[in-house]
């Protein structure tokens, strides 16, 4: 969508509208993740407030974006690469919402965790998490440019938060053995750790929507070589 | 036909000189066939009167006579029709000719024309006849005879000459033509392609042409406007670069946004600012320039309200900046809203201003905590721990630790502000590194010992001399070997190497300690500035400990810095100018 390609401005306008609002939307879950982190790093719970408060911007976000390519398809019936863009568009607003209520699981979690002593420092948690909201930024950039490369870095990236979140389980599994009051808090610990694995799933997921918009093909379910 | 001025303005005269030229001769051709015809016919009438007057029977001997002056066939016809003479042809064998049209005619009117093909001699003649009369009784006609073709002769020929001065005519007024075409012309070329050299950016001087007409004016108009455009372009380019060189000196940075919402312009200190380049953000949204949905809801809001906005946002670009932003309406486009976004950096405003605080929160903490502890304790005595001695003893001591800390902190927060205010005395002398080194080791060997902490001494005795203040060096030596026994867990190790590099003589210490999360390192150097607050002044620091060395690198001329893994340790290098650049001593 880099040059105009449309004869009616207008819906070129509406086009780069949708576009827009999707990295907005995306902007809004990638501080989602970040403020969700930081009020569990540094134990703040007014962030994690924050954090539940906010995601009704996300929603809302999310189902605006949704009818305005509804009204795209009905009104314009798009064609090619448009078509593939507004059916994918209503894809990544779907994963960015669900990625906006997995940050607000975290914030839960870390409200829960701020009222007890810190189990142990966090090193690796926000370690995946800056790889997550990294791959979020890369799908989101591959989106704009129409740019496979990034796509495919996101899916690189996403081994490597599996191998994190799979070492933190290992981690917590003996600190839970160690002792069976680390228990409860080992357990959200886990759950933060699993929703940031599970964003990262969805990040892949809008990184393999886009690699479908720009080639048409869909590389969903394939298996892994 | 090429559309170009001469070609038109050569054929228009092209055309109207042949068709006059063609309309003149058809005219022509026309009045002197006619004239031609009538002044032959005329003759040869004169021709038959005259025969007309001579007597019959001398008419009839010298007829060939008379054929041959009149260069006609003569034929003389009586009243009846019947020929009596013929000037070529025998009378006895033709037939009778009162019906042939001229005679006919001129038995009417006295003479008569004919042109008519003759049965007697196979050609178009032309005949002429006219009545001898006797009285008012027609006694007989006389004819005369000409073949048409002589006629036509004459007519040719006086037709060729006409058609040759034509032709000659026709060449001389198109070579004028040609001449006056290219003079009207020319002028026209010259201010078209001085326009289009104008047009294409080439420099022009002004056009110069020696007519006198309209030309003349119009190329002088040209002439005016070009040196008004040239005045409009120098003022346009002088105003341009005025606005650069304000945009480029300001400190803020500037982005212009045009109706469709894409950016149009930023300004090169923004470039540096957010460390974008132009390419990647001209002709993009705000949005996928920024990704910052804090921004765009600054500019919905502006778009919404239509009031100018200034808010602080902070941008996570390639390193996190706090700006100032302010959003406002380019005046000026009528029909096209352009939005004008100003931002100013205060990233290190913001910091400064978190450092003041935390300094006054600091300082009042950090004299309060062991006044609080001195109070404590003398108030317990005085209630009546004094009797019991053994007790006493204990609170004197606690409350005498107290004091000291209290004044190391003073000394600290002194030192620190001299070196500051740079009241600091520096004796600056060659001092080996080595020797200082050992020197410090042997002042916290003991705290090591105790967490079996071994320190390796890696710099070579005869390691080249820097120029320093002893004592300082030693402080500054202290200080890092101190933070490094107190971080490191006990059986870690403290390596001390030394290097020489392009401008700077570097002393690293390594730890194995617990290390410094990457985003905090940078504040390292503040006054009171802890990782981990509890942990550290549990371990009797005062907060001051590399504030003061960071200071006194900067007072050495050299610089101090810190790289760290978290739970791997910490290596603090020390960079000191090199012993001969140290006497015009650049500040860094």
């Amino acid at each position: 969508m880099e040059e105009r390609r449309h004869t009616s401005l207008h819906y070129e306008m509406e086009l780069q509208e949708i576009k827009n609002s999707l990295i907005y939307l995306g902007a809004l879950t990638e501080k989602a993740i970040q403020l969700a982190m930081k009020s569990l790093t540094q134990r703040n719970t007014d962030l994690a407030n924050q954090v539940i408060r906010d995601d009704d911007e996300i929603d809302k976000m999310d189902t605006e974006i949704e009818e305005r390519c509804i009204k795209i398809l009905a009104l314009r019936q798009p064609a090619a690469i448009d078509l593939r863009f507004i059916t994918t568009a209503i894809k990544i607003t779907g994963h960015l919402e669900r990625i906006g209520d997995m940050a607000v699981n975290i914030a839960e979690k870390a409200i829960q965790l701020n009222e007890e002593p810190q189990l142990k420092p966090y090193i690796d948690l926000p370690r995946m998490s800056g790889l997550v909201e990294e791959m979020i930024k890369n799908a989101l950039d591959a989106m704009i440019k129409g740019d496979l490369q990034t796509a495919e870095k996101v899916g690189e990236t996403e081994e490597a938060v599996d191998d994190l979140n799979e070492q933190i389980f290992r981690e917590l599994l003996t600190f839970m053995m160690e002792d069976s009051k680390n228990i409860h808090r080992s357990l959200l610990v886990m759950h933060v750790s699993k929703n940031l694995e599970r964003i990262a799933d969805h990040a892949k997921g809008i990184a393999d929507m886009v690699t479908y918009m720009v080639t048409g093909e869909n590389v969903r379910h394939r298996p892994q070589n | 036909m090429k559309k170009n001025l001469f070609y038109k303005i050569f054929f228009s005269y092209l055309v109207i000189i042949s068709l006059s030229f063609l309309l003149l001769d058809l005219f022509l051709r026309e009045e002197v066939e006619k004239n031609l015809t009538s002044q032959i016919e005329t003759e040869m009438m004169s021709y038959a009167k005259i025969i007309d007057l001579s007597p019959r029977e001398k008419v009839t001997e010298q007829i060939g006579e008379m054929a041959n002056i009149s260069n006609c066939r003569v034929t003389l016809i009586d009243a009846r029709g019947k020929v009596f003479a013929d000037s070529e042809k025998d009378v006895t064998q033709m037939e009778n000719h009162s019906n042939r049209p001229e005679v006919q005619e001129a038995r009417l009117k006295g003479s008569g024309i004919s042109v008519r093909f003759s049965s007697s001699l196979n050609i178009d003649m032309l005949y002429v006849a006219v009545t001898i009369r006797n009285g008012e009784k027609i006694n007989g006609y006389v004819r005369l005879a000409r073949p048409l073709h002589d006629v036509q002769k004459v007519i040719q020929k006086m037709y060729e000459s006409i058609l040759g001065a034509s032709a000659i005519a026709v060449i001389v007024s198109l070579l004028i033509a040609l001449f006056i075409s290219y003079r009207l012309a020319e002028p026209i070329r010259a201010m078209e392609r001085f326009t289009e050299k104008l047009r294409q950016g080439e420099p022009v001087g002004a056009i110069l042409l020696n007519t006198a007409d309209e030309t003349k004016k119009l190329a002088d108009n040209i002439n005016f406007l070009v040196e008004e455009l040239k005045d409009k372009i120098r003022i346009a380019n002088e105003e341009k670069s005025k606005l650069m060189t304000a945009l480029t000196s300001m400190t803020e940075g500037v982005l212009i946004i045009n109706a469709q919402g894409l950016i149009e312009f930023v300004s090169p200190v923004l470039g540096d600012m957010l460390s974008v380049r132009y390419e990647d953000v001209f002709g993009k949204t705000l949005m996928e320039a920024f990704r910052s949905a804090e921004l765009q809801k600054i500019l919905t809001e502006f778009k919404r309200t239509g009031e100018n906005i200034t808010r602080e946002i902070t941008l996570d670009m390639a390193e996190v900046v706090i700006l100032n932003v302010s959003v406002s309406a380019v005046h000026g486009y009528p029909q096209e809203d352009k939005t004008m976004i100003v931002f100013h950096d205060v990233t290190r405003l913001k910091k400064l201003e978190k450092v003041k605080e935390d300094f006054v929160a600091n300082v009042t903490h950090e004299i309060r905590t062991p006044l609080t502890a001195i109070i404590g304790y003398l108030e317990t005595i005085k209630n009546g721990a004094i009797v019991n001695i053994d007790e006493t003893k204990k609170f004197v001591d606690i409350i005498l630790n107290q004091a000291e800390r209290l004044n190391r902190l003073v000394e600290d927060l002194l030192t620190l502000s001299h070196i500051e205010l740079k009241e600091l005395k520096f004796n600056f002398e060659n001092v080996s590194i080595n020797a200082a080194i050992t020197n410090v080791i042997s002042l916290v060997e003991t705290k090591a010992k105790e967490k079996k902490i071994t320190i390796h001494n890696n710099v070579r005795e005869n390691f080249p001399m820097i120029r320093a203040d002893k004592d300082k060096l030693t402080q500054i030596f202290v200080n890092i070997l101190d933070n490094a026994v107190k971080f490191t867990p006990e059986s870690g190790r403290i390596t001390i190497a030394a290097k020489e590099a392009d401008a700077y003589t570097a002393v690293s210490i390594s730890d194995t300690g617990i290390g410094v999360p990457r985003d905090e390192i940078q504040r390292l150097g503040e006054r009171f500035y802890r990782v981990d607050r509890s942990r550290s002044r549990d371990l009797g620091g005062t907060g001051l400990g590399l504030s003061i060395v960071k200071h006194l690198m900067i007072a050495h001329g050299g610089r101090m810095e810190i790289e760290s893994e978290l739970g791997r340790g910490t290596t603090v290098s020390l960079l000191f100018p090199l012993a001969k650049k140290e006497q015009n001593r650049v500040p860094l």
